[in-house]
């Protein structure tokens, strides 16, 4: 069943005094429950089309149907009741609040939805149970970057987007936090989307969508995926 | 608690010495406004009470003498609810000190209990009829050490007399107990009042049966000008010395006059810290938004709405605006009942009933919760273009320009390679520079304006005292004498030079404006007196016209050319038609001037003086003319100096106070201003420190900024201090004093030594935040 559908999506934006074109022409259906992996080199267009598949960002043209419903149109209210009930993000450098604990940080999410995980739930699943109270500058990057993940899924999204989550993160940490990924994939039922330059991630796959200069050049689906603890990079 | 909410506390206390600033000035102001405006409040109503039930009267008429008849019939006046006559002197007083002359004003008193202008009495009992007992006024027996059971010795006619003090009272007439409007400030130790029973009066002061002093109290509701009319017509054919309102009454108009002030400053001083303090707000708020981009892109990418996100930050403002209406308006209440009771000691004022009107303190809150809330909105609307997925960018370099000094290469060459960074950083962070440069221009301004107040007050008294009138006495007679005793005083004292003079009360008007004042009839080529007008061109006195000083002018509405009609109070001469020869400046007092011989011929009888003035090295002045029987009062200008000189030490308390005040505001907004920069710029400084700059040079080159930024302040203060000198000129200025404050060279100096030291003040407290930075993880930080 196709939860995401993109129609020739264009983006470019003023960088400065250049205008950068991002996003050329980009169409792709993504199923439920699907874990896609975008593919690429940085620059090549694919956090800015995650940030339009989250609501983050609009498109200079294209469409973008969230279970059937162009969330392209939206205004600003409904892109923020999209993300705020539809979305979760785990971003590269984590972001998460410096000034809240790990589980203050979780429970930030929750308090804006109606139907949100339990705290303990998450934490627990995401292996923070031990670090719930410790606050971001007491943790570790992996830490840090599963308090990340447990925000986004505390709020119960039917779509989780992640952009390069081990990109600051040690090989170690960061197959801990891919196998993670997978098992909120696989048991919790997410579609997940990540994007990462990083090819070995994409054996883990269910489908791959390369793309380079703004441009999908490749959309292929990987038949045999493997676990975290398989890949090496 | 909502975690948005739990985020703000800990951000309020991680930038505690921030919220401490805006906070000191939302509590300063704010107690401001509450301790001065319940001050006001409860000194108005306590005057106000006093006033009533010590029947303070409507009216006060001074004549020659009117029979004790005359002043019953008043009373048959529709409209008069009760008048009381008494008999009143100017005497001196005579003790061991005689190098200062020592000035009773005695009133008889019938000891009715609803005597109009009733005393009360503090210490001692009451006067027996027809013994030589005395009670004096409370500021003069404290000033003198005298307590009930002492006595004193005071000269009337040339006869001594000693008197017992048996009650040391208080009376509504002289809350503020000074001489005459000329004497502007009280010296208690040399003037004083005393009340005799009117069988010892009658004994001491002659007069007959006769009243020279008559109150008159009105009933409510009545039409005042038609019933002041009707009244001078019955007591004109005594002849009439003066008629006096009771708002123009001395020192009831000084109290007024007070109150007024009081008000003014609680009106305008809080919205002044208010304004600072929204001022602050909205810089703290703008570049915490603008540090805060990434979290506020989170944010929003986790779901949080604009109006969330925007009430986060708003409600910065808004805690800092309820806790510091809190802590200011009940450390105004605090500070209202001792302000109060401080007014009231200083005026002698019985408390009656301290008042906390709690309105004031919702009033406050209200204040700053608006004022912090608008504040809010606006440093924080920054929230509203922030867009999450812009927000994960790294911002763009800001658009490379060069600053204008850079387009004169024989200057720009010249600066240091640390100097051209300061210059680029003032001229490319236009808004924060332009935030420091108002706060201390601000700061400079109010620096100004104290400064230049205790000056102007110096500059009053010199000019008043050595340029305007230049005599070293002033002598007034009891009774108007012929002007051979000008001649006569020649044989009593070591004169130098001497005229004579006439002063008498008129009504001048013109229209429906009028105004009771004293002329002042002087020699043609008076030596004594130096009129200028508004140019500073001399004026002189001549006949066929009259001289009107600034404020009289201006209350008449009148100009130079413009005719006035001038109305006697005494009988013979009733009304004169005369031009106005010139409008002069006079810091102190109001009065009219006219050729004296002219003045006699056309006023008042020829030949006649009312006093003298004169020059004399004599230091023994006083006591030569102590029992000199027609010598009312000795005024020495060296006297009214030295008074002044004890009042000056007042004035430095309250300058002090109005300097820290100031202070504050210039030590917040620089010290506030550096914490933001300091903070924006770690990256900056951290890679300053990577090429190998000292902490010591970094400091020095956010000094070297401020420095810069602190001179361009100085100089865009001048006119500011200018215009609030110039506009406090105008709004303090009454019909007692004209305050011309204009700042000088000296001010000017002044105001920027102390704003220069509390910018010093302000860096060195940021000193420790440049210590203490981490540049190392300044480098690796990316915010969240």
């Amino acid at each position: 069943m196709t939860i995401l559908r993109i129609e020739n999506l264009c983006k470019s934006y003023q960088m400065g005094e250049v205008e950068v074109k991002a996003l050329t022409d980009a169409t792709f259906d993504i199923n439920k429950g699907e874990f896609v992996v975008v593919l690429g080199p940085s620059g090549s267009g694919k956090s800015t089309l995650l940030n339009i598949i989250g609501g983050m960002d609009s498109p200079s043209s294209g469409k973008v149907f969230f279970k059937g419903e162009e969330i392209t149109g939206f205004d600003e209210k409904r892109l923020t009741e999209f993300r705020r009930s539809r979305v979760g993000f785990v971003f590269q450098y984590y972001n998460v609040m410096a000034s809240l604990t790990a589980e203050e940080n979780v429970e930030l999410a929750m308090e804006i939805v109606e139907d949100p995980l339990s705290v303990d739930e998450v934490i627990q699943a995401v292996g923070l149970g031990e670090r719930r109270d410790h606050f971001p500058s007491q943790l570790s990057g992996g830490e840090q970057q599963r308090v990340s993940i447990a925000r986004a899924i505390a709020k119960n999204p039917e779509l989780l987007l992640c952009d390069e989550p081990t990109g600051a993160l040690d090989y170690d940490t960061g197959i801990a936090i891919m196998s993670l990924l997978r098992k909120l994939n696989r048991e919790m039922g997410k579609t997940l989307i990540v994007i990462t330059h990083n090819s070995d991630i994409a054996l883990m796959a269910d489908r791959v969508i390369r793309m380079r200069s703004g441009e999908i050049t490749e959309d292929t689906v990987n038949l045999n995926p493997v676990s975290a603890e398989e890949i090496k990079w | 608690m909502a975690k948005l909410d739990l985020m703000l506390l800990r951000m309020i206390k991680n930038s505690k010495s921030q919220f401490l600033a805006v906070l000191i000035i939302i509590v300063v102001g704010i107690c401001v406004y509450t301790s001065m405006n319940m001050a006001s409040d409860n000194l108005g109503h306590t005057l106000d009470s006093y006033y009533e039930e010590n029947r303070f009267p409507d009216l006060f008429v001074q004549v020659m003498g009117v029979p004790v008849q005359e002043t019953e019939r008043l009373q048959g006046i529709a409209g008069v609810s009760d008048v009381s006559g008494t008999l009143t002197m100017d005497v001196p007083v005579l003790s061991a000190d005689t190098e200062r002359r020592k000035t009773l004003r005695l009133y008889t008193t019938k000891g009715d209990p609803r005597e109009l202008s009733g005393s009360i009495l503090l210490e001692g009992r009451p006067l027996s009829q027809g013994r030589k007992e005395i009670w004096l006024i409370s500021q003069y027996a404290k000033a003198n050490g005298i307590v009930p059971g002492d006595e004193i010795r005071i000269q009337v006619s040339g006869m001594d007399h000693t008197l017992t003090v048996v009650g040391v009272v208080a009376n509504p007439e002289f809350i503020y107990l000074i001489e005459n409007a000329q004497s502007i400030m009280p010296d208690e130790s040399n003037f004083g009042v005393g009340y005799l029973s009117e069988a010892t009066g009658r004994m001491i002061m002659g007069e007959g049966q006769n009243y020279n002093y008559i109150r008159i109290e009105y009933e409510p509701g009545v039409d005042e000008e038609i019933l002041t009319e009707a009244v001078e017509e019955q007591l004109k054919p005594y002849g009439i010395n003066s008629v006096t309102k009771r708002e123009n009454q001395l020192s009831n108009a000084i109290m007024q006059e007070e109150l007024n002030s009081l008000t003014m400053m609680s009106d305008s001083l809080p919205f002044l810290f208010l304004f600072t303090a929204g001022f602050i707000l909205v810089m703290i708020l703008s570049r915490m938004v603008k540090n805060d981009r990434l979290k506020v892109g989170v944010l929003k990418a986790i779901g949080y709405g604009n109006k969330p996100i925007l009430l986060h930050y708003t409600k910065y403002a808004i805690v800092v605006g309820i806790i510091g209406g809190l802590l200011g308006s009940s450390l105004g209440m605090a500070l209202a009942g001792a302000m109060t009771k401080l007014y009231l000691e200083f005026f002698n004022l019985p408390l009656l009933r301290l008042e906390f009107d709690i309105t004031y303190i919702f009033t406050a809150i209200l204040l700053t919760a608006l004022f912090c809330v608008v504040s809010g909105i606006i440093g924080a609307r920054g929230v509203l273009k922030i867009a999450p997925s812009d927000s994960m960018r790294e911002e763009p370099p800001k658009k490379g320009k060069r600053i204008l000094l850079e387009r004169a290469p024989f200057v720009w060459k010249r600066f240091s390679f640390s100097r051209k960074l300061v210059m680029k950083n003032i001229f490319r962070n236009k808004k924060r520079t332009i935030f420091v440069i108002t706060g201390v221009t601000l700061t400079y301004g109010m620096m100004m304006f104290t400064v230049t107040m205790p000056e102007v007050v110096d500059q009053l008294m010199n000019q008043h005292f050595t340029e305007f009138q230049r005599m070293d006495y002033n002598i007034g007679f009891y009774k108007p004498t012929d002007e051979s005793a000008v001649g006569d005083l020649y044989h009593l004292i070591d004169i130098d030079y001497a005229e004579g003079k006439v002063e008498f009360p008129f009504e001048l008007s013109r229209g429906h404006k009028k105004q009771s004042v004293n002329i002042l009839g002087l020699e043609k080529d008076t030596r004594f007196y130096s009129f200028k007008d508004a140019g500073d061109k001399p004026v002189y006195v001549r006949e066929g016209g009259i001289l009107l000083s600034e404020n009289l002018a201006k209350s008449l509405n009148v100009g130079t050319g413009d005719n006035i009609q001038i109305k006697s109070f005494l009988t013979e001469k009733t009304e004169l038609d005369l031009p106005v020869a010139g409008v002069i400046k006079q810091s102190l007092g109001m009065n009219a001037y006219m050729e004296i011989d002219e003045m006699r011929k056309r006023l008042l009888e020829e030949g006649m003086v009312t006093g003298v003035f004169l020059d004399s090295g004599d230091d023994a002045i006083s006591e030569k003319l102590l029992k000199a029987a027609n010598i009312a009062s000795v005024m020495s200008t060296q006297d009214m100096r030295d008074v002044y000189e004890e009042y000056m030490e007042l004035i430095i308390v309250s300058i002090g106070f109005m300097l820290f005040f100031s202070g504050i505001i210039g030590f917040c907004i620089v010290y506030i201003s550096t914490m933001i920069s300091i903070s924006e710029r770690e990256g900056e400084f951290s890679s300053l420190r990577v090429l190998g700059f000292t902490k010591m040079e970094i400091f020095r080159m956010i000094r070297r900024e401020n420095n810069m930024i602190t001179v361009i302040g100085i100089l865009a203060g001048i006119p500011v201090g200018w215009m609030f000198c110039k506009y406090s000129s105008e709004v303090f200025s009454t019909d007692i004093y004209s305050l011309d404050m204009m700042p000088t060279l000296g001010t000017a100096i002044w105001a920027g030594v102390f704003t220069v030291g509390f910018v010093v003040l302000a860096q060195l407290a940021t000193y420790r935040k440049i210590r203490k930075l981490d540049f190392l993880q300044a480098l690796k930080n990316r915010a969240g």
